[in-house]
């Protein structure tokens, strides 16, 4: 039985033009067909430069496809304004990335908060989630510290409580364990698997083994075409 | 809003140096204009307050044309006969006062020298006041006395009571005058027809006409310059209202306060474009952020909003601080003015509507020159940004 799907990708192909004058095309995905269903646990692994990261951002609404149809719950999001894209993304999917990503001038606070201010949540509403979210990670005592004063797996942990912290429907991490070391990395790890535990549908973009591991299913990516997964 | 604000404030503290560098841009410029249109006010307000002293039911009858060389000294000492009899019999003509401005030379106790003389009718002092600091002043009729300016009283060592030489024809020394301006304490004020007797001459260089009351003060000088021209067969005089002269004073400064502004425009102007530069480094240095931003929810206009906030706030501070130091600099100059000058040349004076406008128009400026950053941001591609090392 099939269940419903939060995501959808239909012969979705990504051109980038790069260089000086934008000569240079980048086909990062080439007719990727993918389905993600709600309360999924999905890796997707492959090497680096295969289109993982391109096959995130198009999941995230972050991008649009060049070719073929990306669906967010059945809505084709090529045909959808900037500011409802924007909508989803601050509402109904949350980012965390290999870099962090944190804003440098906003302590660990206000990054946490940050989603909610695009919100429009209230302050008071704000601060009672952003600290409720980083004693969720642990990092309760940290709030007042700019990132450069917290450490590689701190900083993770705040990305995770701000992708989550408006609740959102599906998270996606772009190797989230990339940049740390084991020992912290299964600390993320173990926060993302929280997180689906708590009903986040999560799709993960690796090259870690044991990341993919912990997935319920794993997809192979290859030269920005699927070449085969496995389940469990 | 307030939240995209506090965003932005901490964009600017995050880079201390480079904001303050720009907010001096700004202030330099803010603090020019303050100061160059607050001092301009301050000058239409003393124009304005001596204007009013005299009256503006005041007409001036001056040698040469009306505009033309208005104020230059030589309009002053140039003589003219007049017929001021017939002159009073023009409609609308009161009471007429007469004034003779010339050079003569002064001899007392061993000093000598040329200074500026100005004979008057007996009945002048009911055109301007002059305040009398020591002895008494003219009474009607009399002849062989004279009032010294505080300054000259001074320099020539002369109290009321003294006599002095003028072109060898003794004077008593029966007052002494202190006047708005230390320019005009270096004066002595003679009756006007022992000035006349000693000169050999029967001119005044000027004459003030009062309209008499319930006449229209431009038909009765318009009388006047009529009059004038069929009795003299020429128009060599000129017939000045106070409102007319006013009006030039008030032109010329203004149009002071504007090239003087102008400049200073061009100091905000170039504040202006450091905005714009520190903005243009902020956005391709947050160019990352901005993705981030945009990955976690945020709209362009959100985006645009909070650069614009940084930028208006730059103009703002800069605003702020450049009126609070315009109007120290103004102050400063009109208290320097005064102690050089002396009394009240000028009047410390700074409009509330001169404060508001220059913080609005700083935080315009400010807004402005973000303007182009801000769209650069809010267009920026999320998924590039985040690329952006």
């Amino acid at each position: 039985m099939r269940g419903e799907a939060i995501v959808e990708l239909e012969g979705v192909w990504k051109v980038y033009r790069m260089g000086r004058r934008r000569r240079i095309e980048v086909e990062a995905l080439r007719g990727v067909y993918l389905r993600v269903e709600r309360g999924e646990f999905l890796a997707v692994m492959g090497p680096s430069g295969s289109g993982k990261s391109t096959l995130l951002h198009l999941m995230g609404c972050l991008d649009r496809p060049t070719r073929g149809r990306v669906l967010f719950e059945g809505e084709d999001i090529s045909s959808m304004r900037p500011a409802t894209l924007a909508r989803i993304r601050n509402r109904r999917v949350g980012f965390v990335f290999q870099s962090f990503n944190l804003a440098p001038t906003l302590t660990a606070l206000g990054n946490v908060e940050l989603p909610m201010i695009f919100a429009g949540v209230p302050r008071g509403e704000r601060l009672r989630r952003a600290r409720e979210l980083l004693a969720r990670v642990g990092l309760r005592e940290r709030e007042r510290h700019l990132p450069n004063e917290l450490s590689g797996g701190e900083q993770q942990r705040v990305a995770i409580a701000r992708a989550l912290v408006n609740s959102p429907d599906l998270l996606l991490a772009d190797e989230p364990t990339g940049n740390l070391d084991t020992e912290t990395g299964r600390e993320v790890l173990s926060l993302i698997s929280g997180a689906h535990g708590g009903g986040v549908t999560v799709v993960v973009v690796t090259h870690d083994p044991e990341v993919a591991a912990a997935a319920v299913r794993a997809l192979r990516i290859r030269d920005g075409r699927i070449v085969g997964g496995t389940d469990g | 809003m307030v939240d995209l604000a506090r965003i932005a404030v901490r964009g600017l503290l995050h880079r201390k140096k480079r904001s303050w560098l720009t907010i001096i841009g700004i202030l330099i410029g803010i603090t020019a204009v303050v100061a160059l249109v607050s001092l301009g006010e301050s000058m239409q307000l003393a124009v304005r307050r001596s204007f009013e002293e005299l009256g503006y039911d005041v007409v001036m009858i001056l040698p040469g044309e009306l505009g033309g060389g208005f104020g230059g000294p030589s309009s002053f000492s140039t003589s003219f006969e007049l017929d001021v009899d017939a002159l009073s019999t023009v409609e609308g003509v009161g009471e007429i006062g007469l004034l003779n401005f010339q050079s003569v030379y002064v001899k007392a106790d061993g000093t000598e020298g040329v200074i500026d003389a100005l004979g008057v009718s007996d009945n002048i002092f009911s055109f301007f006041k002059v305040e009398i600091v020591a002895g008494r002043g003219f009474r009607p009729g009399e002849r062989g006395v004279a009032i010294l300016g505080q300054e000259i009283a001074g320099e020539l060592g002369l109290g009321a009571g003294d006599t002095l030489q003028i072109e060898d024809r003794p004077f008593n020394v029966v007052g002494i005058y202190s006047a708005d301006s230390r320019l005009d304490e270096d004066a002595i004020i003679l009756p006007l027809v022992d000035l006349q007797e000693l000169l050999g001459t029967q001119g005044v260089t000027m004459v003030l006409v009062r309209v008499a009351p319930g006449y229209d003060v431009g038909r009765t000088a318009e009388r006047i310059e009529a009059f004038l021209y069929r009795s003299r067969g020429r128009r060599d005089l000129s017939v000045q209202t106070m409102e007319e002269v006013h009006e030039v004073v008030q032109r010329a400064l203004g149009i002071l306060g504007a090239f003087l502004g102008g400049i200073a425009g061009i100091a905000l102007v170039v504040g202006g474009i450091g905005v714009m530069n520190t903005m243009y480094t902020a956005v391709l240095e947050r160019t990352r952020e901005i993705g981030v931003m945009k990955a976690v929810g945020a709209r362009s206009s959100q985006i645009a909003v909070i650069f614009l906030l940084e930028s208006g706030l730059m103009g703002l501070a800069g605003g702020a601080l450049g009126t609070g130091l315009g109007s120290l600099l103004n102050f400063a100059a009109v208290t320097a003015a005064k102690r050089a000058l002396g009394a009240r040349v000028l009047e410390y004076g700074i409009s509330w509507w001169l404060v508001l406008g220059a913080m609005g128009f700083s935080f315009l400026v400010g807004a402005i020159a973000g303007l182009l950053p801000a769209r650069a941001a809010a267009k920026l591609d999320p998924v590039e940004a985040l690329r952006y090392e």
